[in-house]
């Protein structure tokens, strides 16, 4: 074996040792992800032309998030910090004036939406929506249940101001 | 000139290192979301999204680990120079395509463009293709072989 087969062989196996510990690690994601546990396919194009935010369960939620669609946070800024879904951004209704300019350059219009508050009871998230659709966001979306629902159902939480 | 070779190459594998230690970590943190950055490249089908972001993290932690203890160097860094090799191929098919969406290479929003992302693997292509090229030179007393 010349030595750099030995080094590629190497190499290889540190490969393979990262992905059994990845796959050990995360089985559960990736079986639930080849058994289509994790949501229902939807179709973006669907509310395209909607004029309202289009509301969204959880299990579409999760599916949305994981196609690239944005979570957005419409709680105020102690409620995101306390708790939030992951990889969601915080634009809190009362703040958004300031914060639209910043939030319109980092998020293309283009981007699906996922606006969620505290739960059925919370009119925010619906409010930034038709805001957001005046902005120019055309694919938003309300997740009706909220931070409470996605808690309850045991799904990761995110602490933190990012 | 034999000195300044040997701490500049330490500080290379050390800084390729952490930086694959570190956007392993951030991914392997939040593989969901990670699912989701995977997703945004519309390479893959549904479900092997979710593989990437299972398994990708951990093969850059393991190899970036390995570079800061200073153990099997070049076949770390040889398997990082692939990695970052595939990762300019994606990042190119992505500017092809004109999507415009976050590289998701250091976790969830950390805002990078594709043609930012693309410099810097092209930095990073660099530095392990001069890890790897000078790995054989300074291996750590224990590694070598008489």
């Amino acid at each position: 074996m010349t030595p750099l087969q030995r080094t590629l062989s190497e190499a290889l196996l540190i490969a393979l040792l990262g992905l059994l510990a990845g796959l050990a690690i995360n089985h559960r994601l990736v079986l639930d992800a080849f058994a289509g546990r994790l949501a229902a396919s939807t179709s973006a194009a669907a509310t395209a032309n909607a004029v309202l935010p289009q509301p969204v369960l959880l299990a579409e939620v999760r599916e949305l998030a994981a196609t690239g669609a944005l979570l957005v946070d419409a709680r105020d800024a102690a409620l995101f910090a306390d708790g939030h879904l992951p990889a969601a951004v915080s634009l809190p209704l009362a703040e958004v004036d300031r914060l639209l300019e910043d939030f319109r350059q980092r998020f293309a219009a283009e981007r699906t939406l996922i606006l969620y508050c505290n739960g059925y009871g919370c009119q925010d998230s619906f409010d930034l929506g038709l805001r957001l659709m005046n902005e120019g966001y055309h694919d938003v979306r309300v997740f009706e249940g909220g931070f409470p629902e996605w808690r309850d159902a045991g799904l990761p939480v995110a602490e933190g101001n990012k | 000139m034999k000195r300044s070779g040997r701490v500049s190459y330490h500080l290379c594998r050390l800084l390729l290192g952490a930086v694959f230690v570190w956007a392993g970590a951030v991914k392997a943190l939040d593989a969901p979301a990670f699912a989701g950055q995977v997703a945004a490249y519309q390479l893959l089908p549904y479900a092997w999204n979710y593989t990437v972001a299972a398994t990708l993290p951990y093969v850059e932690l393991l190899a970036g680990a390995l570079l800061l203890v200073n153990v099997r160097v070049k076949p770390a860094a040889l398997l990082l120079l692939l990695l970052n090799a595939l990762f300019i191929l994606v990042l190119a098919s992505v500017v092809a395509r004109g999507l415009t969406i976050d590289c998701g290479c250091f976790g969830p929003d950390a805002g990078t463009t594709p043609l930012q992302a693309l410099g810097r693997d092209a930095l990073l292509l660099a530095l392990a293709v001069a890890v790897y090229r000078q790995g054989d030179r300074y291996l750590p007393p224990s590694a070598a072989r008489s």
